[in-house]
């Protein structure tokens, strides 16, 4: 079978232009009309330490970061080492040598290309120029489109002075001089050009900001957390060109009181965070719900508990998504599963939180909060914008008026004649404090139900297969996850194998009918996610009829399709 | 607090009160408080539809149900971090925190500092009885270790802190002090407060007649002295020295007022400076995005 997709892995010391050689290389690919999906580790250290960066690069649709890479780049001993295991019969390595700091070990049947990295940029004197002789050997060796890549690094070098734009691309024209000396032994090769495509590459972090952008957002309290930071460093660019502000919060429950306070008086507001702060959070969520303030929380997912894994990939949030915090709160919970989804899950999650007045968590996770990727280029036009139902100004104003879908008009502070209280405590109609059992009872009644037809209303959730098709083996999975599975199963399609997909996007309010008809079909039910105790497992089995088997890892990376391939196969 | 809410009706002060009955024990010092706030608000001409009422959790915290305005009532020590929202969201609302010395300073004490140096535009009044009340009686962060209470049987183990001079340290642009018990100077300082551009602080003790049985109402009298006269409000050093209490007496009047441009301001400024607008071109934020 022809290769459409090339992996190159680059590795090497943070500072060395590792994310840099990626960001070229993608920017490279994606102009040169070429589906780009990469992924990306780094460390929880400031300076130095090891940083990775991975590009997929296709002429078909990519889904995920893929199984392992076919091309690897070692810019130090320290990259060459973690990854040495990774060098397999047919691997193709490009190192810096001589000149480097470390002398690899070549094991049988991979291609080797030793290149003067370090040496060549020392004789220019542009020391920061290694990864600028490492990207002109790599263009030649697997032909990476020569004529965008020279655009895109003319375009990035060009504010710098010429000087430096001059320096670094002698510096790559003589990589490429010294990849052109060496016989090529391996077929790697990234596809050929094609029409470039109307499309951006961006990351799921911009993604989210670009969304809430797109969605009309006029609030955004932000508090510094990684993997989550950079989707306020966007919006904190952006959001003043439209006329909204962003503030700083002094912590988490800060962030989210903001927004509440910010949503009472009529404005879109939301915040982004990481597990840590939702954590934080969790009081205000039921502040949300219990007065019916409209607000979204982004949470992008890291490693717990405590500060756990910082920077690193796992969907453990999910219980506290769904139950964190004190009494019946509901809420609604969604997930995305690519970057494009980032983009509209939270124009999406933004109108949701509006229509419904409620709290709305959206959650994505670390491997998609820096994985960049090529997506049409969005038509901000083409997104519905839902605002918050408004008082007719019609009879006596009751704030939280029983109606008969259960949401009850609102009232922006400065309208006349509807004057009333927002509150946490348990209230009347119109807001007054009432503990009484009836009050209660009838209160949360209305909170559930008015979330509740979000499971036939939101778009119904993707079944990739053939609905009415008998499968082997479904797999139901979450977030990023979903573009593993995808590939997976269209792999063993190809194979033969009676395989299935299920993708919820909706998690709470939970689908439960379109779970179980789903699985109605499948003899077996695998349930892949990133985290130890298997969350979304545990709600199917809670909600539905359906016995999951469990396929968790936690090791602070996501699934490749290899891995749940081969835990399918196990089952068949 | 914002002047687009002043001057717009003619109320008397009786006229801001709900018709939600009070719920507090008789003699309790917020009455006095609240009093003051209806004359406050009746003086400005506050139009009660741009008035927005903000409080957290305790028996001050009951506040906003009393006045007739848009309020909310939110969680305990969370109302300034939710009123920020407010006032920064809706630069034409007048905003105000009604809430507890706990609720202030001890739940909500990380926020406290960033309103003040944010100079959020809004009052936020701090009705200090040196107890919790709600809770029924356990010492405050503004209780005398004298103080026999619920948690602190034998006398407190701590020393109080001080609401003024810990405001005035964190930039807070207007800085007064009050006593329940004249609800003419309450009303006077909360009215200044409400006009003030920038972060107004009032600290108002309030006596709980159920609870704290050594700040009474006649303790309170005996401690509170009138800022002498002459006193210089814009002179930082000097408003510090008063609130460090000289001869054992607490100021009650304005000790600090400056002027700096609120939160909000300098939101506008960065908004100025990228030529926002609502209708801006957002294919061109998308444009950046492009291979
Ligand atoms: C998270 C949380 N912790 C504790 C409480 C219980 N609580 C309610 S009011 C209060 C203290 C009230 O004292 P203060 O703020 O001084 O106001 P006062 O009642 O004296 O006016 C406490 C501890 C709560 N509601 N929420
Ligand atoms: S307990 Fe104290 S603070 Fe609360 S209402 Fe009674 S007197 Fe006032």
């Amino acid at each position: 079978m022809e290769k459409k997709d090339l992996v190159i892995r680059i590795a090497g010391e943070g500072g060395e232009g590792i994310i840099s050689t990626g960001d070229f290389i993608a920017a490279a690919c994606a102009r040169a009309g070429l589906e780009v999906y990469t992924f990306k580790t780094f460390p929880a250290e400031i300076k130095g330490g090891y940083a990775m960066y991975q590009v997929r690069a296709s002429s078909e649709t990519l889904y995920n970061q893929g199984d392992t890479f076919d091309v690897f780049c070692a810019f130090n001993g320290e990259a060459y080492e973690l990854n040495k295991h990774l060098l397999k019969p047919g691997t193709a390595f490009v190192y810096d040598y001589p000149g480097g700091d470390f002398e690899p070990e070549i094991p049988e049947g991979v291609h080797a290309y030793p290149i003067p990295m370090s040496k060549t940029a020392k004789g220019l004197k542009q020391y920061r120029a290694k990864n600028m002789v490492a990207m002109g050997a790599m263009s030649v060796l697997f032909n990476i489109n020569e004529e965008t890549l020279i655009r895109v690094l003319t375009d990035k070098f060009t504010s710098k002075g010429e000087e430096v734009l001059r320096l670094n691309l002698e510096a790559f024209e003589l990589g490429k001089k010294m990849a052109a000396e060496q016989s090529k032994t391996d077929t790697y090769r990234v596809a050929d050009a094609q029409e470039p495509k109307d499309v951006i590459i961006i990351s799921g972090n911009d993604a989210v900001g670009l969304g809430a952008v797109i969605g009309k957002l006029d609030f955004f309290s932000a508090y510094p957390i990684t993997p989550a930071t950079e989707v306020a460093k966007y919006v904190s660019t952006h959001l003043p060109k439209c006329g909204g502000v962003l503030v700083q919060a002094e912590d988490e429950i800060a962030s989210l009181a903001q927004v509440l306070g910010a949503s009472y008086a009529g404005k879109k507001s939301m915040t982004a965070t990481s597990g840590p702060g939702l954590a934080l959070m969790s009081e205000l969520l039921g502040m949300s719900t219990m007065s019916e303030t409209p607000a979204l929380v982004v949470d992008v997912q890291r490693g717990g508990p405590s500060t756990g894994l910082p920077t690193k990939h796992e969907q453990s949030d999910l219980f506290l998504a769904i139950h964190g915090g004190h009494g019946d709160s509901p809420r609604v919970v969604m997930s995305v599963e690519d970057v494009k989804d980032c983009i509209d899950m939270t124009v999406d999650a933004l109108n949701i939180a509006e229509e419904y007045q409620t709290p709305v968590v959206l959650l994505s996770d670390g491997s998609l909060a820096f994985s960049t990727q090529t997506i049409p280029r969005p038509d901000p036009a083409s997104y519905t914008i839902v605002d918050r139902r408004k008082w007719d100004g019609q009879g006596e104003f009751k704030r939280y008026l029983f109606t008969d879908d259960n949401i009850s008009p609102m009232a922006d502070p400065g309208t006349p004649g509807a004057m009333h209280i927002a509150t946490g405590l348990e209230h009347s109609e119109t807001g007054a404090p009432n503990y009484g059992p009836v009050a209660h009872e009838a209160n949360h009644r209305k909170r559930f139900n008015k979330i509740a037809p979000l499971v036939d209303k939101y778009k119904p959730t993707e079944i990739d297969g053939d609905p009415d098709e008998e499968a082997d083996v479904g797999i139901i999975t979450w977030g990023s996850t979903i573009g593993v599975a995808r590939e997976a199963i269209a792999r063993m399609r190809e194979e033969g194998i009676k395989v299935k997909g299920f993708y919820p996007k909706l998690l709470y309010p939970m689908p439960v009918k379109q779970y179980e008809d789903f699985a109605a079909k499948c003899k077996k039910i695998l349930v892949p996610e990133v985290n130890f105790q298997g969350q979304l497992s545990h709600f199917i089995r809670a909600e539905t009829s359906i016995k999951p088997i469990p396929y968790t890892i936690c090791g602070g990376l996501p699934f490749t399709p290899i891995m749940m391939i081969e835990k399918t196969k196990e089952l068949l | 607090m914002s002047v687009a809410a002043f001057n717009q009706v003619e109320m008397k002060p009786k006229d801001y009160k709900s018709e939600v009955p009070t719920t507090w024990c008789p003699g309790c010092g917020h009455f006095g408080i609240l009093n003051g706030t209806y004359k406050a608000l009746s003086e400005l001409g506050v139009d009660p539809t741009k008035f927005v009422n903000i409080s957290g959790i305790g028996c001050s915290s009951r506040m906003p149900y009393f006045v007739n305005s848009y309020k909310m009532h939110t969680l305990h020590g969370r109302a300034g971090a939710v009123a920020t929202g407010t006032a920064v969201a809706r630069p034409d609302l007048a905003v105000c925190v009604s809430g507890g010395d706990g609720d202030g300073f001890s739940i909500g004490g990380g926020h406290m500092p960033h309103m003040a140096r944010k100079n959020v535009n809004m009052t936020y009044i701090l009705m200090d009885n040196g107890i919790y009340g709600l809770t029924k009686g356990q010492y405050s962060p503004t209780s005398r270790p004298e103080m026999k209470a619920y948690t602190t049987p034998y006398g407190g183990p701590e020393e109080p802190m001080n609401p003024l001079l810990y405001m005035l340290t964190y930039g807070a642009t207007y800085v007064a002090q009050a006593f329940a018990g004249k609800p003419n100077i309450c009303a006077e300082l909360i009215k200044g407060a409400m006009e003030h551009n920038g972060f107004a602080y009032v600290n108002i003790f309030s006596q709980c007649p159920t609870f704290n049985k050594i700040d009474t109402i006649q303790h309170y009298r005996d401690l509170v002295e009138e800022v002498p006269e002459g006193h210089d409000a814009s002179d930082l050093g000097a408003a510090m020295e008063l609130a460090r209490r000289p001869g054992g007496k607490a100021p009650m009047g304005l000790l600090y007022k400056a002027n700096k441009p609120t939160l909000r301001e300098n939101l506008d400024k960065i908004i100025e400076k990228v030529g926002g607008h609502a209708d801006y071109d957002i294919n061109q934020i998308i444009a950046r995005s492009k291979p």
